[in-house]
């Protein structure tokens, strides 16, 4: 898309797409004819060039304004988080799924995406554990169990994908019910809907169900595809769960990873309690012995659990043996910054070219990419607490991938040092 | 209680219809400010608060009460004749009701209402109770020889007048007392149990009506429905066309009245119609945060054929569809609940009937369940009650209902009960009912109102009623769709049409 933009430039205002084909490969002009309006992002400058919109300064603005959102209650306070989910994923397989208004269908679009979902939950929540239903008929399956591997989950889905038939809400809600009332009680019942269909055919009275959900303490969200139903939202307004429509695909995206951090605990479910879990050690290099999850002998590379003993071959599991959850210490830690969220940078104001105090030819401190405003207005942002000045593109890695600020976290390492040679 | 209350919330008839009125209002002190809400349709209630319709049961019912009243006159004779004769007096003295009553209270009782004649004796021909009983006698046999007509007759009241003055003998003067005499006789022989009453009563607020205005009314008689030509049934129909006689007593009396309404449009036809001219007459444009409705005029279906449901297109077979494969092309993407008006009753029943015979009518099952009105008001109240339980259940359902039924004037279909609602066709009244023809006339000759003008505007008015059914709250969203070619002509629909869903359609 770039590229495109540039090479109009230089040819001073051609809006011809015909021009393109050549060296600029003939996948990108097809892709961006075919899902995006090139000729509507563009924009005349000063000069009477054309250029592409600016959209990075919008996205900024829409990240920062989510960001904002979502931690304006958490500034203050601490919020306890379910970090030991049991997350149930409803797809709805019925025939309103076949809708072509998500290119292809609607079908591929969620399956596309709860394959992005699974792999960012796991991510981010390596002690949870997630199962798979679909409703397809007017009945739910399970299509697989409560595990915590995505390769599991995402192979099951893309096996079968194919729809037919009504779609009922309450068939999928009694069976999420009987298999999350089986679980421990520290773990947080999740359900989690991607509703396809405007109405459900129900075999008796949902809300007797959603009553019998709300008192098992399952949350449950639903993200729907089609509009918003009352039925849905007064699902979730009971259960205390999130309830959003999907406008199109990227906006789909965005709410279905919306998920993915661990929600707040609800007050009065959350007690304190110990738990039990298992920190087995790597296996050495040349030992032979028989996997418990592939029931074949196996050389090397696995890890004992430390109660039973028993091979197991990746981390996190549940040993199949004896029940045991083993983890180990970086999946602890990665769930660790959800408690202590970093706080959003600040914006800092435009520096005036005139202005003889500003220190002209900064740099972001991440990246070291200059900071000065050039041709486009530079918006950067700065640690409240370090004053350490960045990027935009690193205030948003730092946010979501990172979890750590780096000035703060080389400004302690300075202190510890000053203090040691002090 | 009335008046020890500070605020009063009450129905129009309490204030507008004269036989209510003089029993609740009474006590309403002048300095009250009095507001009508919700009054598109006030002309429409001051006509009706004014019109009497009389059958041959009602004959029936108010001989059977002569009698009744007879016996008690003749008990009353042997066992108290003092009060009668005591009444006889006061009548003389020319004070028409017992007791000494200030003056406010004595004009919201009578039907007929300039205060002269209240201030009239009594005349000698009634004032002794058996003579008034004859001439009651007289004219409801006089009235039931008028019913037995072959042909549907139109009179003006004066016409009436001179006809029963010569056929039964009775004449203007005496008529017009009639009201205040038999009231002030029920409470002179102390009946309690005023219900068993009513048809007399009908009798003579239909004689003070005649006997009082000269113009204003007219009186057709029918001997059939013109639809059921078969069946006789006899009504003669003393029809008010003047809405401003109702509520003229209401702007006399109290020192401030405010009209208003979420659909007064045009607003300057009220004040003509109802006589009066306001000290203040303002709009207000709703502000929206949001674009919470979505009106659309659909003019042609699918197939590029117009749609509508003028008279003679009704039976169209290729309207019939196109009307069926909207609805079921919205219904498929519609959640929750969908309500459509039709225009009639029996035009319901036809166009239910042949989606049937088409297959449209199940496959729009497929989707949602169907919930129809009729005309009795428990399958009704049923059908509703179970409509909103599929939408609450997330099943969805469609509910058919007509134009000028008891839903539309009535129910809301707020939030999830009413996300789309279509107007199927232009809901005018049926033009050929003699008692319109008659309005219609009268309007033409003393406000030079065309009927065509007039006819539009009562149906826009029932249009934009039904389809504000569906959003009651700034928080509420929902679509309205008109479905019929008529919709578009700029001239005459578009300028009655509400503001608010004017800019709408303009924006959109």
């Amino acid at each position: 898309m770039n590229n495109g933009a540039d090479k109009r430039l230089n040819r001073r205002a051609e809006e011809d797409e015909d021009d393109e084909d050549d060296g600029d490969g003939l996948e990108a002009w097809e892709r961006t004819y075919a899902d995006e309006r090139s000729w509507e992002s563009l924009q005349e400058d000063e000069l009477g060039f054309l250029r592409p919109i600016d959209n990075k300064a919008i996205y900024h603005a829409q990240y920062r304004r989510r960001l904002r959102s979502l931690s304006s209650s958490a500034a203050a306070t601490r919020i306890q988080k379910g970090l030991i989910r049991y997350l149930y994923i409803v797809i709805d397989l019925s025939r309103a799924a076949a809708e072509t208004d998500f290119r292809p269908n609607r079908m591929v679009v969620v399956a596309k995406h709860v394959e992005a979902f699974i792999r960012e939950f796991f991510d981010q929540n390596p002690l949870s554990q997630i199962g798979l239903v679909t409703i397809k008929d007017g009945v739910a399956h399970c299509l697989t169990d409560l595990g915590g591997t995505p390769e599991a989950h995402i192979k099951a889905l893309m096996g079968k994908l194919e729809c037919s038939g009504d779609s009922s809400l309450q068939n999928a809600l009694d069976l999420v019910h009987g298999y999350l009332n089986q679980i421990p009680s520290y773990g947080h019942r999740e359900v989690l809907i991607l509703y396809s269909a405007l109405s459900t055919c129900d075999p008796g009275d949902i809300m007797e169900t959603v009553q019998k959900c709300k008192k098992s303490k399952i949350r449950c969200s639903v993200i729907g595809l089609a509009a918003e139903m009352f039925i849905c939202k007064h699902l979730c307004q009971e259960t205390g769960g999130m309830y959003s429509v999907a406008l199109d695909e990227a906006h789909f995206k965005e709410l279905i990873l919306e998920h993915a951090p661990p929600p707040p605990a609800i007050a009065e479910f959350a007690i304190a309690n110990l738990i039990k879990m298992g920190f087995p050690q790597r296996a050495a290099e040349g030992s032979i012995s028989i996997c418990s999850c592939h029931k074949e002998a196996k050389v090397g590379a696995g890890y004992t659990c430390p109660r039973c003993k028993a091979r197991v071959c990746e981390l996190p599991t549940e040993c199949r043996i004896c029940g045991l959850t083993l983890v180990s210490s970086p999946h602890l830690a990665r769930s660790y910054h959800h408690l202590f969220p970093i706080p959003p940078f600040d914006e800092v104001p435009l520096s005036r070219p005139n202005d003889p105090n500003q220190k002209a030819k900064r740099n972001c401190f991440g990246c070291q990419s200059l900071l000065s405003p050039g041709n486009k207005p530079g918006l950067s942002v700065a640690c409240p607490k370090c004053q350490q000045h960045f990027c935009l593109d690193c205030d948003i890695y730092i946010h979501e991938s990172l979890h750590n600020c780096p000035g703060c976290e080389s400004l302690r390492n300075s202190k510890s040092v000053i203090a040691n040679e002090t | 209680m009335v008046q020890f209350a500070n605020v009063i919330v009450y129905s129009y008839q309490y204030l507008l219809d004269p036989k209510v009125a003089g029993i609740i209002s009474k006590e309403l002190p002048k300095e009250s400010v009095v507001v009508f809400d919700e009054a598109h349709n006030i002309d429409n209630v001051c006509i009706e608060a004014l019109s009497v319709s009389v059958r041959r049961q009602t004959l029936e019912g108010a001989t059977r009460n002569l009698n009744r009243i007879s016996q008690e006159i003749d008990r009353f004779k042997a066992t108290d004749a003092g009060r009668l004769r005591a009444e006889y007096n006061r009548l003389i003295e020319g004070l028409a009701l017992r007791g000494n009553l200030p003056t406010t209270d004595i004009w919201l009782a009578n039907p007929a209402l300039p205060d002269d004649i209240l201030k009239e004796a009594v005349p000698g021909n009634i004032r002794r109770a058996e003579h008034f009983l004859h001439v009651l006698r007289r004219l409801v046999q006089y009235l039931r020889g008028r019913l037995e007509t072959e042909n549907v007759e139109k009179e003006s009241p004066v016409g009436f007048l001179v006809s029963i003055n010569n056929h039964a003998g009775i004449d203007q003067k005496t008529l017009k007392f009639c009201y205040d005499r038999l009231h002030s006789l029920m409470l002179t022989l102390e009946i309690t149990d005023t219900d068993e009453f009513l048809h007399i009563q009908t009798i003579c607020d239909f004689a003070t009506l005649i006997g009082t205005y000269a113009r204003g009314f007219s009186i057709i008689i029918e001997p059939f429905d013109e639809r059921m030509p078969h069946i006789p049934d006899p009504v003669l129909q003393l029809c008010c066309h003047d809405a401003s006689l109702a509520i003229k007593p209401v702007f006399d009396r109290f020192q401030s009245v405010v009209i208003t309404s979420g659909t007064l449009s045009p607003i300057d036809l009220y004040p003509r119609l109802l006589n009066f001219h306001p000290v203040v007459s303002r709009s207000f444009t709703m502000s929206l945060t949001r674009d919470c409705i979505c009106p659309m005029v659909l003019t042609r279906g699918s197939d590029q054929l117009p749609v509508s449901t003028k008279f003679d297109m009704r039976s169209d077979p290729g309207v019939v569809r196109n009307y069926g494969k909207l609805l079921l092309e919205l219904v498929s993407v519609v959640p929750d609940g969908i309500v459509c008006f039709f225009v009639s009753y029996s035009y319901m029943d036809g166009i239910i009937n042949a989606w049937n015979d088409h297959g449209i009518l199940k496959d729009i099952m497929q989707h949602k369940l169907v919930f129809i009105e009729t005309q009795d008001v428990v399958e009704t109240t049923l059908a509703l009650d179970n409509y909103r339980r599929a939408c609450d259940c997330g099943r969805g359902a469609v509910f058919f209902s007509v134009a000028r039924g008891k839903v539309a004037e009535g129910i809301d279909f707020d939030r999830h009960y009413g996300r789309l609602v279509i107007m199927f066709g232009v809901p005018f009244q049926y033009t050929l009912s003699k008692i319109l023809l008659a309005r219609l006339e009268y309007l033409r000759d003393n406000f030079q109102i065309k009927e065509g003008d007039f006819l539009t505007f009562d149906a826009l008015r029932q249009a934009a009623q039904c389809v504000g059914r569906v959003i009651r709250s700034k928080a509420d969203y929902g679509m309205m769709i008109f479905a019929d070619k008529r919709y578009i002509f700029p001239n005459s629909f578009s300028i009655t049409l509400t503001s608010k869903i004017l800019n709408s359609l303009i924006k959109g």
